[in-house]
C-alpha cells in the first residue's frame, strides 16, 4: 500500500569540487567542507526561512575522527543554520550520499516534514587506514566460511565479479581511460560549473626559512582526480593490487578522495508559499542485498526495484550516474541489465572524478539534477554498489 | 690533540659515486650538502634526480629511506656559499682535469679556513690537482678514494699530496675509521693507485690469457669466482657491471700515465671490448655487454663465433679438484704442472699478478699489508696477492714465477726484484715488507686503531685469533665465556662456537650457564664473536626431534631457549648483544632480551621463522606483545594494536632489516642501542657499554606483569588481511595457517581483547602454537627443504 501523501521537490542542490586523498583538501576538515555546501545550497533559495528546516540528514561512510560525534549537526552549526534545526549522520557506506537524499525525501512524502537537507560527507585524507582509524574485526567472521567476505577488501570483490562475469582486463582498462577522456572533456566544456561551489582553502603552514606561520589561500573550484594524459596503454602497465593474478588496478578502481554536497528537498507546499523553482522530483529509491564476495553486483539488484517504485522501465532513464567503484562491475553491471553505454557517466565515473565513500551518493544526485536541467532530459539514476554486499539506486524526474 | 669534528660535508658532483658518498655520510649522521650543476629549468634539478635515484637503488646506499632527507641539494651558480660551513669538501666530478681545475678555482674563495679539501679521483694526479689551488689551501688537500658502492665497500684509499698536513690527514683517517666505517689503505700518487692498479691489471692478464688460451669469457668467469674466493662477478661480469667504456677509459690513463711499466704494452683496450663499445653494448647499464640477458637467458659473447651463445659454467672437474685443494702449495703446484688449459690459466694469472705486484711494490705501497687489504677492501678478494704467495710458499713460488719469466711464458720479461729472493715472507707479526725501506712496516699507530681489540689480519701476520684469546672462564661444545683482561677483566665474553653460530642445545645450555658464571664473577657480560651473530635455531637438531616424533621433548627444548632468553632479560649483570651480519630468528630473540644492543651497520636482523612454517617462540613475539602494550600506553587511544600490525607484518613476510638502522624501524632495536660503523670496533664499543651500564648501578627490569593484549579481536583484524592475501592468491593456504598463528602469538592468544596477562603466559602461548606448527607435516618439509637448498619453501 502507498502511504504517499505528497512529492519531494529538489529546489537547490550543490557541491565541492571532488579532491584526490590528500590533494588540495588534506588540511580541510570534513566538517568545514559539509558547512560549506550546506551554507552553498541555503544560498540558491535565498527566500527560505532555514528555521522551517526539519532535519539535515548527512551521510559519512566512516563517521569518526574528524568526520564523528554526528558530523551533521557540527557542520549545520557551522553553517550557521539556527540551533533549533537538528541533524543525524547515516551510514550505509558507500551510498550513504543517496540514501540521505532518499531519507530526506521519505520525511516529506510521508508528510512528517516541509524542508529537509539531505548531503554528504567523507574526508579519505583524514582516514590513517581505508577502513576506519580503529579496525576491530569480529573472530565470528572467520569461524564460518559463509561469513568469510565480510572480511573481503572491496578490490578483491572486484577480481571476483571480473571473473564471474568475465570482464577484461583490457575491458577494464578502456573503460577506466574513457572514464578520465570523458571527465576531461566535461571540464574543459565546463559542465560541473553549474553544480560546484569553489571552496576558498586557507592552510596555515610553516615557513621554515622565516620561521613565520604563512597562511596559503586558493580557491578550489574543479575537481582534481581526471587526468588528461591516461590511455589504456599507460593503464595496462599498472600491476594488479588484489590478486596476484588478477586484473583490477589502482588505475582501473575509483580514487579515493575528498568531497561533499547537499541537496534541499521540499514539499510542493513550500514550493508554492516560497515561489521555489524545482530542479528535480525525487521519484524513488530502492536498496538490496547481493552476496559479500561480489558486492560490486548490487546495483543489478536494486535498479529493477528502483525502477518499479518510479513507475517507468529501463528505456525510460536518460542519464545514469552509476558509481564506478571498480570497472570491472561497472562493466558487470552495465553488461547484466543492457544498460545503454551512452547514457551510463556521460561525465565520466568515480575512476576519474574520485569516490569520496559516504559523500559520493548525494555528490552524483547534485551531477544528475544538473544534467537533466542542462540536457533537458526527464529521468535520471544514481545508483552503486555497496560494501559487504548491498546496491542503492534512486530516480530523479525533471521538473 | 683537539676534537676532530665534522659537522658537515660538502660533496662536489652528484655522479654515481658523489650521491653515493653523500649517502653514507648521511647514514653516519653527517649531515650533507651536495653540489652539481645548476640545471636550466630547476637551478638542483640534477641533484634532485640523483637523490631520487638514491632512494631507488639496490642494495640500498642509504641505511634507512629517509636519511636522503639530510642531504642538501645545492648548485655551483647560488649556493657556493654554503661551503662555508662545511669541515670536509669532498669532490667527485668526471675525471677531466680541465673541469676539476675550473672547480677548484671556483670553490676557493668559499673553503673555510680550517677545511679539508679531498678528492675522489680515481686516477689523476694529486699533486697536479693540489697545484691548481691557491697556495693555502694546499696544506689541507688530499686524495680520498671511494670504491663503489660506497657504503658496503670497505676501501678508502687516501692520498698525500708533498704538501699535505700530516697531523690533518690522521684526522681524517680516524674520522674514515670510526664514523664512516672504512678501512684505510695510504696510497702514493701513482695512477690508479693502489687497488685499481692492481685490480686493473689482474683483469687485463686474465683477458691476455683468455685470447691466448682461447677461452670462453663465462668459462673464465666460473674460473676466477668464488672458486679462488672473489665476487661471484669474477672477471668480465665485474667489467659489465663498471661499464665497458668505463674500463676503456681506466686502460687508456694507464697507456697515457704509464709509459716505462714494462706491461705497458698490455695496457690497452682488447679489439673486441672497443667493438662493443663502439656499438654502445657497454655492459650492465646498457643491458648488453659481455654478457646480455635475453628472457631469463644468460648469453655470453662467443668471439669465435662473433656472437651471442648460451652461457655456461663449466669448470673441468680437475681442474676444480685442483682449486679444492686445501694446502696453498699443493694447488698451485698442480695448477702449474698440469696441461689443462683451464688449469695453466689459473696458474698464469696468479703468477703474473705475483710478478707485477712484486715488480711495483716499492712504487705503489707503502708495504705488502697494504696492496692485500686494498685487493681484500676494495675488490672483494678474500686473500690479497702477497698473502696467497706467502701461504703457497714464498720461495717455492718465487722460484716458478722466475723459471717462467726466464723460459719467456710470463707477460713480462722484467726480472722479479732482487729483494725476492731475500726474504721468506712479506707478511711476519712485527709487520710488513715495504720494498721501498727494504724492511717491514708495523701497522698504523694512529690511536683510533686501538678501538679494534681483533682487527682484520693478513695471512702470515701473527694473531691469537678471537676464539683462543683472552683468559676462558668456562666453556662446553656451544659456547666459551672468557675475558680479555687487558682490556676489562671484569666484563666477561660469551661467544658461540657453532658454524655460523646457530642456536642448538648446547648453545642454549651454555648461555644458561655462562649467564648464571658471569652473574657470580663478572659485573657485565657481551656476546660477541665474528659475523654472523646468529643465523637462527640448528634445524638439524629440530628435525632430528621430529623424525623421533619427540614432541614432548621438543616443547621442552623450546622451554629452555626461552629460559635461556629470560636470564639474558633478568641477569643481574647487564648484557649486552654485539651484533654484526646475520641476527635471524633465535639470535634475533637472544639479542632483544638483552640489556642493550651494539650493531655493526651491515646487521641482517630478522625473525624468519615464518620461512620454515614457524613462529617466534624464543621470547621473540612476547616482546613484541610487551612493546605493543608499553607504547601504547603512552598514547591517548591506548591502542596495542597499532603498534602490533606493523609486527605481524615484519613476521608475517619474515622481514631482513637491511642496515641496523633499518632494524631500528622495525623494533628490533631501541632507541638507546647503538650503532657502530666499523665493525671491527663493536667488541670494544660493547664491552664499554657494559661497563657504562654497570658503572651506571644497573638493575634488571622486573617480569612485566599487567600486559593488556589484543586478543581475539586483533587475531581476527589481522586474519581480514589473511583472508584477503589468500583469496587474491598471493599467499598459500599454509601461509596463512603459519601467519595466524604469529598473529595469535602477538595478540597474546585466543582471549578477550585488553585482557591482562604476564611474560610467562606470553611464553606459552607462543612456545605450544610453534610445537603444533612442528607438527604438521607442511611445516616439516619446509625445514626439510631449507635445510637442503638454503631457500624457503612455499608449500
Amino acid at each position: 500500500m502507498n502511504r504517499q501523501i505528497q512529492d519531494a521537490y529538489i529546489v537547490a542542490a550543490t557541491r565541492l569540487p571532488v579532491a584526490k586523498r590528500r590533494g588540495m583538501f588534506k588540511n580541510v576538515r570534513p566538517d568545514d567542507m559539509l558547512a560549506h555546501a550546506i551554507r552553498s545550497v541555503m544560498a540558491q533559495a535565498p527566500g527560505l526561512d532555514p528555521a522551517l528546516i526539519a532535519d539535515v540528514i548527512v551521510g559519512c561512510a566512516m563517521p569518526e575522527a574528524e568526520q564523528g560525534m554526528n558530523v551533521a549537526r557540527i557542520g549545520l552549526l557551522l553553517a550557521g543554520l539556527p540551533n533549533t534545526v537538528p541533524g543525524i549522520t547515516i551510514n550505509r557506506f558507500c551510498s550513504s550520499g543517496v540514501q540521505a537524499v532518499a531519507d530526506a525525501a521519505a520525511r516529506i512524502r510521508l508528510g512528517e516534514a516541509d524542508v529537509m537537507i539531505a548531503a554528504g560527507t567523507e574526508s579519505m585524507s583524514v582516514m590513517p587506514q581505508m577502513m576506519g582509524n580503529k579496525v576491530a574485526m569480529n573472530p565470528a567472521i572467520f569461524e564460518h566460511d559463509e561469513n568469510l567476505a565480510i572480511a573481503y577488501g572491496m578490490g578483491l570483490t572486484a577480481e571476483k565479479v571480473a571473473s564471474r562475469w568475465q570482464v577484461t582486463r583490457e575491458e577494464q582498462d578502456a573503460f577506466a581511460a574513457a572514464s578520465h577522456a570523458k571527465a576531461i572533456a566535461a571540464i574543459q566544456g565546463g559542465k560541473f560549473k553549474a553544480e560546484i561551489s569553489p571552496y576558498a582553502i586557507r592552510e596555515h603552514l610553516p615557513d621554515l626559512r622565516s620561521g613565520e606561520v604563512k597562511l596559503r589561500q586558493r580557491s578550489a573550484d574543479t575537481d582534481e582526480g581526471p587526468r588528461a594524459d591516461s590511455t589504456a596503454e599507460k593503464l595496462a602497465k599498472l600491476r594488479p593490487v588484489f590478486a596476484a593474478k588478477g586484473s583490477v588496478t589502482a588505475g582501473n578502481s575509483s580514487q579515493m578522495s575528498d568531497g561533499a554536497a547537499a541537496v534541499l528537498l521540499v514539499s510542493e507546499k513550500m514550493l508554492k508559499q516560497f515561489d521555489l523553482q524545482p530542479l528535480a522530483r525525487f521519484a524513488g529509491y530502492a536498496v538490496a542485498g547481493v552476496p559479500p564476495e561480489i558486492m560490486g553486483i548490487g546495483p543489478i539488484e536494486a535498479i529493477p526495484r528502483a525502477l518499479k517504485q518510479a513507475g517507468i522501465g529501463q528505456a525510460d532513464l536518460d542519464w545514469i550516474e552509476l558509481n564506478e567503484a571498480f570497472a570491472a562491475q561497472s562493466l558487470a553491471v552495465m553488461k547484466a541489465l543492457a544498460l545503454d553505454p551512452a547514457k551510463v557517466n556521460p561525465l565520466g565515473g568515480a575512476i576519474a572524478l574520485g569516490h569520496p565513500l559516504g559523500a559520493t551518493g548525494a555528490i552524483r544526485t547534485v551531477t544528475v539534477v544538473h544534467a537533466l536541467q542542462r540536457e533537458q532530459l526527464k529521468w535520471g539514476m544514481v545508483t552503486m554498489c555497496i560494501g559487504t554486499g548491498m546496491g542503492a539506486a534512486g530516480i530523479f524526474e525533471r521538473m | 690533540m683537539s676534537n676532530f669534528i665534522v659537522n658537515k660535508v660538502a660533496v662536489l658532483g652528484a655522479g654515481v659515486m658523489g650521491a653515493q658518498i653523500a649517502a653514507h655520510c648521511a647514514n653516519a649522521n653527517v649531515p650533507v650538502v651536495l653540489f652539481d650543476l645548476a640545471g636550466k629549468d630547476e637551478p638542483n634539478g640534477i641533484v634532485r634526480k640523483a637523490l631520487d635515484a638514491l632512494k631507488k637503488l639496490e642494495p640500498s646506499p642509504l641505511a634507512t629511506k629517509d636519511r636522503v632527507a639530510y642531504i642538501d641539494a645545492a648548485n655551483y651558480d647560488q649556493h657556493l656559499d654554503q661551503l662555508q660551513g662545511c669541515d670536509l669538501i669532498i669532490e667527485a666530478i668526471a675525471e677531466k682535469m680541465e673541469w676539476k681545475e675550473d672547480l677548484y678555482r671556483k670553490i676557493a674563495p668559499f673553503v673555510a679556513p680550517h677545511a679539508i679539501i679531498a678528492s675522489n679521483t680515481s686516477g689523476l694526479s694529486i699533486n697536479h690537482l693540489a697545484g691548481v689551488l691557491p697556495e693555502p689551501l694546499r696544506t689541507r688537500f688530499c686524495g680520498i678514494h671511494f670504491f663503489n658502492p660506497p657504503r658496503y665497500m670497505h676501501l678508502v684509499e687516501l692520498i698525500a699530496t708533498t704538501q699535505s698536513d700530516a697531523a690533518l690527514l690522521d684526522n681524517l683517517e680516524s674520522w674514515l675509521v670510526t664514523r664512516l666505517g672504512k678501512g684505510i689503505v695510504r696510497a702514493k700518487d701513482t695512477p690508479n693507485f693502489v687497488a685499481n692498479r692492481v685490480g686493473v691489471f689482474s683483469m687485463l692478464a686474465a683477458m691476455h690469457h683468455t685470447q691466448r688460451l682461447g677461452m670462453g669469457f663465462d668459462e673464465v668467469d666460473a674460473l676466477t669466482g668464488p672458486k679462488i674466493g672473489r665476487p661471484r662477478s669474477a672477471t668480465y661480469r665485474t667489467a659489465d657491471v663498471v661499464g665497458l667504456d668505463t674500463m676503456a677509459h681506466v686502460i687508456k690513463t694507464m697507456q697515457d700515465t704509464l709509459p716505462n711499466d714494462p706491461w705497458h704494452g698490455y695496457y690497452a683496450t682488447p679489439a673486441w671490448l672497443a667493438a662493443l663499445t663502439a656499438k654502445g653494448a657497454l655492459g650492465q647499464k646498457t643491458q648488453c655487454g659481455v654478457f646480455r640477458k635475453v628472457g631469463k637467458e644468460i648469453q655470453v659473447l662467443d668471439l669465435s663465433a662473433q656472437d651471442y651463445r648460451v652461457s655456461k659454467s663449466e669448470v673441468a672437474a680437475e681442474v676444480d679438484a685442483m682449486l679444492k685443494i686445501r694446502n696453498p702449495a699443493e694447488k698451485f703446484a698442480a695448477l702449474r704442472a698440469s696441461q689443462h688449459p683451464q688449469a695453466q690459466f689459473m696458474w698464469a694469472i696468479f703468477r703474473d699478478v705475483f710478478h707485477y705486484c712484486a715488480f711495483h711494490l716499492a712504487d705503489i705501497a707503502d708495504n705488502a699489508r697494504d696492496i692485500d687489504f686494498a685487493m681484500r677492501w676494495g675488490f672483494g678478494w678474500s686473500q690479497g696477492p702477497f698473502e696467497t704467495w706467502q701461504a703457497a710458499g714464498w720461495q717455492a713460488i718465487a722460484a716458478a714465477v722466475k723459471a717462467d719469466i726466464d723460459a719467456g711464458l710470463a707477460m713480462s720479461a722484467a726480472p722479479l726484484p732482487a729483494w725476492v729472493f731475500e726474504v721468506e715472507g712479506v707478511h711476519a707479526a712485527t709487520g710488513s715488507y715495504s720494498a721501498a725501506e727494504k724492511k717491514l712496516q708495523g701497522r698504523s699507530t694512529l690511536p683510533v686503531y686501538r678501538r679494534q681489540i681483533f682487527p682484520e689480519r693478513v695471512l702470515g701476520e701473527a694473531q691469537v685469533p678471537a676464539d683462543r684469546a683472552g683468559e676462558t672462564l668456562w666453556q662446553n661444545e656451544g659456547v666459551r665465556l672468557w675475558r680479555l683482561p687487558e682490556v676489562d677483566a671484569g666484563i666477561g665474553i660469551l661467544s658461540f662456537k657453532t658454524k655460523m653460530h646457530t642456536l642448538g642445545s648446547a648453545v642454549v645450555a651454555g648461555v644458561r650457564e655462562a649467564v648464571a658464571l658471569a652473574e657470580r664473577e663478572c659485573q657485565g657480560l657481551v656476546i660477541w664473536h665474528e659475523a654472523p651473530f646468529a643465523v637462527g635455531a640448528d634445524l638439524k637438531e629440530v628435525l632430528q626431534a621430529v623424525g623421533d616424533k619427540r614432541f614432548d621433548l621438543l616443547e621442552q627444548s623450546v622451554a629452555d631457549f626461552q629460559r635461556a632468553a629470560m636470564a639474558l632479560k633478568f641477569s643481574p649483570v647487564p648484557v649486552v648483544a654485539a651484533i654484526s651480519g646475520m641476527a635471524l630468528g633465535g639470535g634475533c630473540e637472544f639479542s632483544m632480551h638483552c640489556a642493550r644492543r651494539v650493531v655493526a651497520l651491515e646487521s641482517y636482523i630478522g625473525l624468519v621463522e615464518a620461512g620454515v612454517g614457524l613462529i617466534p617462540a624464543g621470547g621473540g613475539s612476547k616482546e613484541f606483545a610487551l612493546r605493543a602494550a608499553r607504547k601504547a600506553a603512552q598514547t591517548a587511544n591506548n591502542v596495542p594494536f597499532d603498534f602490533i600490525q606493523p609486527v605481524f607484518n615484519t613476521v608475517a613476510m619474515a622481514t631482513v632489516s637491511k642496515s641496523a638502522e633499518n632494524a631500528r624501524e622495525l623494533g628490533f632495536l631501541d632507541a638507546a642501542d647503538i650503532v657502530v660503523f666499523n665493525s671491527h670496533e663493536l667488541l670494544y664499543v660493547a664491552l664499554r657499554q657494559a661497563r657504562g651500564l654497570a658503572e651506571s648501578g644497573y638493575q634488571p627490569p622486573l617480569p612485566v606483569r599487567n600486559v593488556p593484549v589484543c586478543g581475539r579481536t586483533g587475531i581476527a583484524t589481522l586474519e581480514m588481511m589473511l583472508v584477503n592475501m589468500r583469496e587474491g592468491g598471493m599467499i598459500s593456504a599454509y601461509d596463512y595457517v603459519v601467519a595466524k598463528a604469529a598473529a595469535t602469538a602477538l595478540c597474546g592468544g585466543d582471549i578477550e581483547a585488553g585482557s591482562l596477562v604476564d611474560e610467562e603466559w606470553l611464553l606459552r602461548v607462543e612456545r605450544k602454537l610453534f610445537v603444533e606448527l612442528l607438527k604438521n607435516e607442511k611445516t616439516q618439509q619446509r625445514i626439510a627443504h631449507t635445510m637442503e637448498t638454503g631457500k624457503p619453501l612455499r608449500n
